[in-house]
């Protein structure tokens, strides 16, 4: 699904983000990225989503060659990858409803189709009753629900996520990774970056560490060590 | 499709309206702009009637009396063609009755009065004369020679009748020409301006669309409608601006003394209206420029 192959990213001429990377990550795999602030983890989850793109190797997700791919092909590209942030990205002059709904409204879905599967992903969420609300009548662990319906909204095969419990006491983290398991179980991969032992020791999963740029580590099952 | 349509209308709305003050700034500087361009074409257009007569370098025009036999008219046609060093025998025109009436529709076009008292059986008709020589005493003095031919009703020169405007008019038409240029650059850069405004209150909600793979087009199109709804607006005050002014000097100069060929100074209506959609297209096109320019440009907050 994600391949990245000898990748190197350098912003400026100094400053080395990500060096010689290569990964594979199969179709329905959950893969923590692991590291230090500043190792290169946000870097890796922006090449993968093109808002990045490698001085040398390539990146390819879901057969595509994303670095040879058209400028006008990248919004298509992203319509296969919901991106969850740290500070959710909510805009504050929406309802819920009207955030998660904007992400299918601004691709073009017609209204009958956004009326349809806003409530349903709202529900998977645990959202449902809190339509009406704005991001600043929610509570941190709500308002990155909300931000996850969106990204999941339009069934994407990759979910993108960059320290989604960073702002977050561990109980709602706890939650949140509960959330991003169930969507991991519906056959999506996703792909998350983090430095929170707590949630990475708990979870399991593959794990891939980086320090200053380069993988040092690339284990199942691992914790964060 | 009509979701994606009403979707960029109801945005460009929206954000038209928020910010009103960039917005009238910009509205405003177009419709002086593009009153400027479309009082370029009338002032233009007006002297061009007092000018038609001597159009294509004619310096002399010999008027030929109504009644003139064709044995009159071959004289004179004889006579102006026997100075080849000094005529330039290959410009001279011959306008007969008909031709000479249609013209004096464009000079009397503001003075009716004598327009009615002509009819193309008693309209002089013309030769018009394009010099060589440089020496206008030259020509003033074949003037003179021509003037005693049986059969010239009257010879003109234009040294004597339009240098003077045929100058202002030169000058007229640079000095708008100028300033209306210089003015819708400065309307693209407030529209620019505005647009850029419009995009940076909206980075938040540019930078989710643009995650979540909305088109860069699906982006773009109403900050470009809300630049043209700019434009267009701007257009449509400066027509409303153009017809007063071209109503209150149409009266003002219909009050003037016929034949001191200030009454030329006005133009057909047709004419105005073809302008009026110049600068409406005009309007459109520099919000459009000025909007797209900005679009490209800002997309990537």
């Amino acid at each position: 699904m994600i391949r990245l192959e000898n990748v190197t990213k350098r912003y400026g001429t100094e400053t080395v983000a990500v060096r010689d990377a290569s990964f594979d990550i199969a179709k329905g795999d959950f893969v923590f990225l692991v590291g230090p602030s500043g190792s290169g983890k946000s870097t890796l989850l922006r090449l993968i989503n093109r808002q990045e793109q490698p001085e040398r190797g390539d990146v390819w997700v879901a057969g595509q060659n994303v670095n040879e791919m058209a400028e006008s092909r990248v919004p298509y590209l992203r319509r296969n990858m919901g991106n969850v942030f740290q500070d959710y990205k909510l805009l504050p002059n929406k309802t819920v409803f009207e955030n998660v709904a904007f992400a299918l409204e601004v691709i073009g879905k017609p209204r009958h189709v956004i009326n349809r599967q806003v409530p349903v992903v709202l529900e998977l969420v645990g959202l449902a009753g809190k339509e009406d609300r704005f991001p600043e009548q929610l509570s941190g662990g709500e308002q990155q629900r909300v931000s996850i319906a969106r990204a999941f909204v339009n069934r994407p095969l990759i979910m993108l996520a960059d320290e989604p419990t960073g702002n977050l006491d561990p109980a709602t983290g706890e939650g949140i990774m509960a959330l991003l398991e169930e969507i991991n179980r519906t056959g999506t991969t996703v792909v998350m970056a983090t430095h929170d032992h707590r949630v990475v020791n708990a979870m399991r999963k593959r794990v891939i560490q980086l320090d200053r740029g380069v993988i040092v580590r690339d284990q199942e099952r691992g914790v964060y060590e | 499709m009509i979701a994606r349509v009403a979707y960029a209308f109801r945005e460009m709305w929206a954000s038209f309206r928020r910010n009103l003050t960039l917005t009238v700034a910009a509205i405003l500087t177009s419709a002086i702009a593009l009153l400027l361009v479309g009082a370029t074409f009338l002032i233009q257009r007006a002297f061009d009637n007092l000018l038609v007569q001597w159009r294509g370098d004619v310096e002399m025009i010999v008027f030929v009396r109504s009644d003139a036999t064709p044995e009159q008219i071959s004289l004179i046609d004889q006579t102006i063609k026997a100075a080849p060093t000094i005529i330039d025998v290959d410009k001279l025109r011959y306008l007969d009755k008909t031709q000479s009436y249609e013209e004096a529709k464009r000079i009397f076009v503001g003075d009716p009065v004598t327009l009615s008292l002509l009819t193309p059986d008693n309209i002089p008709s013309q030769f018009k004369v394009v010099p060589i020589t440089q020496d206008p005493e030259l020509v003033r003095s074949l003037s003179e020679q021509y003037r005693s031919l049986p059969g010239v009703q009257d010879v003109a020169l234009a040294e004597d009748e339009f240098q003077v405007i045929s100058t202002l008019s030169r000058f007229v038409r640079t000095v708008t020409l100028v300033m209306s240029l210089v003015l819708l650059v400065v309307a693209v850069g407030l529209i620019w301006n505005t647009i850029r405004t419009a995009m940076f209150a909206r980075r938040r909600e540019i930078e989710v669309m643009k995650l979540v793979g909305a088109t860069n087009w699906f982006i773009r199109v109403p900050f470009m409608l809300e630049g043209l709804l700019h434009g267009l607006l701007g257009g449509i005050a400066s027509c409303g601006g153009l017809w007063v002014l071209n109503s209150a000097w149409t009266n003002g100069v219909a009050g003037f003394k016929p034949g001191t060929g200030i009454s030329s100074l006005v133009v057909p209506s047709g004419y105005l209206t073809g302008v009026m959609l110049l600068i409406l297209a005009i309007g459109a096109l520099v919000g459009a420029v000025g909007s797209a320019i900005a679009a490209s440009r800002f997309l990537d907050v």
